[in-house]
This record gives structure tokens, C-alpha cells and sequence, in this order.
């Protein structure tokens, strides 16, 4: 796979993943010897809708540069609607992090089932190029949005 | 008996904790008849020189109320910490920042550049009035609680603290029943277990301002789509907001098992979102009704955005 806008910036990136799709996703893609950006720390969780709003925020304390959070495709939900409400967090997380000078690109929902192993790949693939090109988060203390 | 000293102090404040503290009514006689004021800026007349004078921890305790904005703030509050026994973080400002933190989200080129203007307006730290040195002590690049400075042994929360915590903090230090450091003067949980109005758990498909409607005074203004704090919010005041028709803003600031106000509201709030819909419609119809929060942080953040994760802006 070509490489997106190389610029020496190497980004950390904390990925939520739902253990029922998106992580299984995740391993179909390892199984598979898919090839994407090492740059992504997952961790697993239960369902996105686990990812409580300050775990995104923390992430970002800490030094993560983007937060990517995978889960179950609309109507999938192990837990019904776990999703549904992670995807309604999502809007107004954006919206504060707008709010606080951080390009709100930088949290990105994706919903990848356990079969989408290739979806997976590419969600990380672009991720990673997007927040190459946007650089280092403020928040990490190095970079400016 | 030798009297209790006690010091009351206020840095980037309003004032009106200051005023709370006469509303305790004919307690403040018992206050008075047991407790020497020994520094209390917006009452007596006290210099700095006379507090640099005390011997460390001779002073039994000190309430401090405001927010750490400046030098002098940051300054003195240390100086307290050194004279105090016990330091108060008294009200929401020295608590968390207060709604005054807000101002973090504005830098400190941009808050002079509204206030001042051009930079040649600018207050400048020295200079020279009618042939005198003049120091000014210098504005932080961010507001701090007072929590970030020195280390805080109790808290009374509120804006202002409200009668019956600050009436129940002077129970406890005139009885010398001071309760084990890092206590909270308020409720150990949220205002919603203490909220008399009705939680009928319905899904909120509008968000109003309480001007826009006529609240029944018996159900959960949450269940009428006004954007209520409680649920994140320490309990203790008695809910007496909600009990006007008015939404709790959050003043008294979390309770213990939550860090993060602001954060545990807003997945609150879309939690509570639901339309019925499905498909594109539903997310339409979701996007729609969140637009209607115009002011995420300030609606989430009002009194903690100093204290939160973000702290502030983070464009510098």
C-alpha cells in the first residue's frame, strides 16, 4: 500500500475496539497478515459504548495524537444499542474538542465487524495519514492546532 | 479559652463568598464570640506584612475563596499555606476555577488584546506613576484552582457555598470536630438523590433553555429536554435550583466517584437522546436535536473547565 504524506512525524494513536466486532476485526486482519501502521495502541473494550467521554479525553492528556473508536455496525450491537449511543457521544466530543483547539478529525468513529478485516486495515491505514498530516496534538505539549 | 484564628481570604473572586458567609444568620455571633479574625481582606483592614508576621501553622485555618489568576493569587496563597493548619478551598472558584476558568479558553494575549486593546495598552508588570516604582503582579497564561497550587485540606463547594455547608463547616470547627482532611462539606452523593421532582426516565427528543418552556415543577427537567447537572453534580444544597424550576449548573462540582464533570454529563446527555427513528433519519434527527447545545463547554464545564482534563484551550 502506498504511503500517505511521509513527513518523518511518527503519530501515537489510541484505538478503542469492541471485543465482539471491531477488535475481532482487528485480529482477522492480523490472522490475514494484513499489513497496516504500527502506530495504533488498541485496547480492547467491551462495547464502545464502554468508552466513556473521559477516556477519550485522557488519551488525548496523555500524549495521543488521535483516538480511533471501532465498533459494531449500526443495528449489530452485542449489548443493542451500546453503539447507537457511543455514536450521539461522538457528535458532541467533536464538538468539544473543537471548542478546545483541537481539530476535531482527530476522533474518528468506525464501525468494523469481525468479518471486516480489510475495512480494518484501511480505517488504520488512512487514520494514521490524516493525523500525520495534521501533526502532533496540542495537547501532547508539542504541536499547535 | 484561647479563640480560634481564622483567616478569610479571596484571590480572582466576586465577592460573594465573602457575603455566604453572613448567611449563616445568628451563628455568626458564636463565630464571633470564639473565632479572631486575623486576616479578612474584604472586611477588616489587614496588611500583607502583619501575615508574613505569624509564625508557620499559627494560623487554625483559613478559608480561601477565588481562583489562582495572577502572581499575587498564586503568591499569597502559598504564604497561607505555610501560616494556615488547615486551608479551605471555600466555593467553586478555589474549588475548580469557577466559571471564571472559562476564561482558559482564551489566551492571555487574547483576554488583554478584548480588554485593552492595542498591546501599547497593555498593563505593564513595572512602571513608573508620578515618580514611583509600580509593580503589578503578572496575569498567569492560565486561571488555576487553588488545588493546583498548594495542597487543600478541606473543600466547601457551591457559587457561593450555601447556608447549611458553610453552617455546618462552623458547627464542626467551633465543637473542634473538624472532620479527617480531604473531606467535602456537601453531600457524598449526586443532587439527583436529594432532587424531590419525578425521574421518569423518557428519552429526550428536544433541548430547551428554561426560558423556552413552562417546567412542570414536578418531573425531572431532564424529562422535559432541559439540560439539567445534577446527575454529575454533589448533592447538599438541597437541589434548591431544580426547586425554582431552574437547572442545577453544577456548581458544587462532582461527586467523589466521578473526575471528570463535564465528561460524565456529556455522555449523560447522549445517552439520554432518542428518537424512535431509524436508519439515516434517526442520526439526522440526533444531529439536529445536539445542535441545539450552542456551547458545549460552557454548558458542561460552566464552574470545572480548569479542573478537567482539557483545563482550557490549547492552541498555545
Amino acid at each position: 500500500m502506498a504511503k500517505l504524506n511521509d513527513n518523518g512525524f511518527e503519530p501515537k494513536i489510541v484505538a478503542f475496539l469492541c471485543r465482539w466486532c471491531s477488535y475481532a476485526g482487528a485480529d482477522l486482519a492480523g490472522v490475514s497478515r494484513m499489513t497496516y501502521p504500527a502506530n495504533i495502541i488498541p485496547m480492547r473494550v467491551n462495547c464502545s459504548g464502554r468508552v466513556d467521554a473521559g477516556m477519550v479525553m485522557a488519551a488525548f492528556e496523555k500524549g495521543a495524537d488521535g483516538v480511533l473508536i471501532g465498533g459494531c455496525h449500526p443495528g449489530d450491537c452485542h449489548y443493542v444499542n451500546g453503539n447507537y449511543k457511543t455514536r450521539r457521544r461522538v457528535i458532541l466530543l467533536k464538538r468539544a474538542l473543537a471548542e478546545v483547539g483541537i481539530k476535531p478529525q482527530r476522533l474518528h468513529l468506525e464501525w468494523i465487524s469481525a468479518s471486516e478485516g480489510v475495512k480494518f486495515q484501511r480505517t488504520v491505514t488512512e487514520f494514521t495519514g490524516l493525523i500525520k498530516e495534521l501533526g502532533p496534538s496540542p495537547m501532547s505539549g508539542d504541536g499547535e492546532d | 479559652m484561647e479563640k480560634i484564628k481564622v483567616g478569610i481570604y479571596w484571590a480572582a473572586s466576586c465577592g460573594g463568598c465573602d457575603v455566604s458567609l453572613l448567611e449563616i444568620d445568628e451563628q455568626i455571633l458564636d463565630v464571633a464570640a470564639k473565632a479572631d479574625f486575623v486576616l479578612w481582606p474584604c472586611a477588616i483592614d489587614t496588611k500583607y506584612a502583619d501575615l508574613r508576621a505569624y509564625k508557620d501553622g499559627s494560623i487554625d485555618i483559613v478559608l480561601f475563596n477565588g481562583a489562582i489568576r495572577t502572581e499575587e493569587n498564586r503568591e499569597i496563597a502559598k504564604l497561607l499555606r505555610d501560616k494556615a493548619k488547615y486551608l479551605v478551598a471555600y466555593g467553586s472558584c478555589a474549588q475548580m476555577g469557577g466559571v471564571i476558568g472559562l476564561a482558559n479558553l482564551s489566551s492571555r494575549k487574547e483576554i488583554f488584546t478584548t480588554l485593552f486593546g492595542a498591546k501599547t495598552h497593555w498593563p505593564k508588570e513595572e512602571s513608573n506613576q508620578d515618580g514611583y516604582p509600580l509593580h503589578l503582579p503578572a496575569f498567569l497564561d492560565r486561571l488555576l484552582p487553588l488545588g493546583d497550587v498548594v495542597e487543600v485540606d478541606y473543600v466547601i463547594p457551591g457559587c457561593p457555598p450555601p447556608r447549611e455547608m458553610v453552617s455546618q463547616f462552623f458547627d464542626a470547627l467551633l465543637g473542634g470536630k473538624l472532620p479527617e482532611k480531604g473531606a467535602v462539606f456537601a453531600a457524598e452523593k449526586n443532587l439527583c438523590d436529594e432532587c424531590p421532582r419525578e425521574r421518569r426516565e423518557e428519552r429526550i427528543t428536544r433541548i430547551v433553555r428554561p426560558h423556552e418552556i413552562e417546567p412542570d415543577p414536578d418531573i425531572c427537567l431532564l424529562d422535559q429536554g432541559i439540560i439539567c447537572m445534577g446527575p454529575a453534580t454533589r448533592g447538599g444544597c438541597g437541589a434548591v435550583c431544580p426547586m425554582a424550576n431552574m437547572p442545577c449548573t453544577g456548581c458544587a462540582g462532582p461527586p467523589a466517584n466521578i473526575t471528570d464533570q463535564g465528561a460524565t454529563m456529556l455522555i449523560t446527555i447522549a445517552s439520554l437522546i432518542g428518537t424512535g427513528l431509524e436508519g439515516e433519519e434517526e442520526l439526522e434527527a440526533e444531529e439536529a436535536i445536539l445542535a441545539e447545545i450552542d456551547d458545549v463547554i460552557g454548558t458542561f464545564y460552566r464552574f470545572s473547565l480548569a479542573a478537567s482534563i482539557f483545563k482550557g484551550a490549547h492552541r498555545e
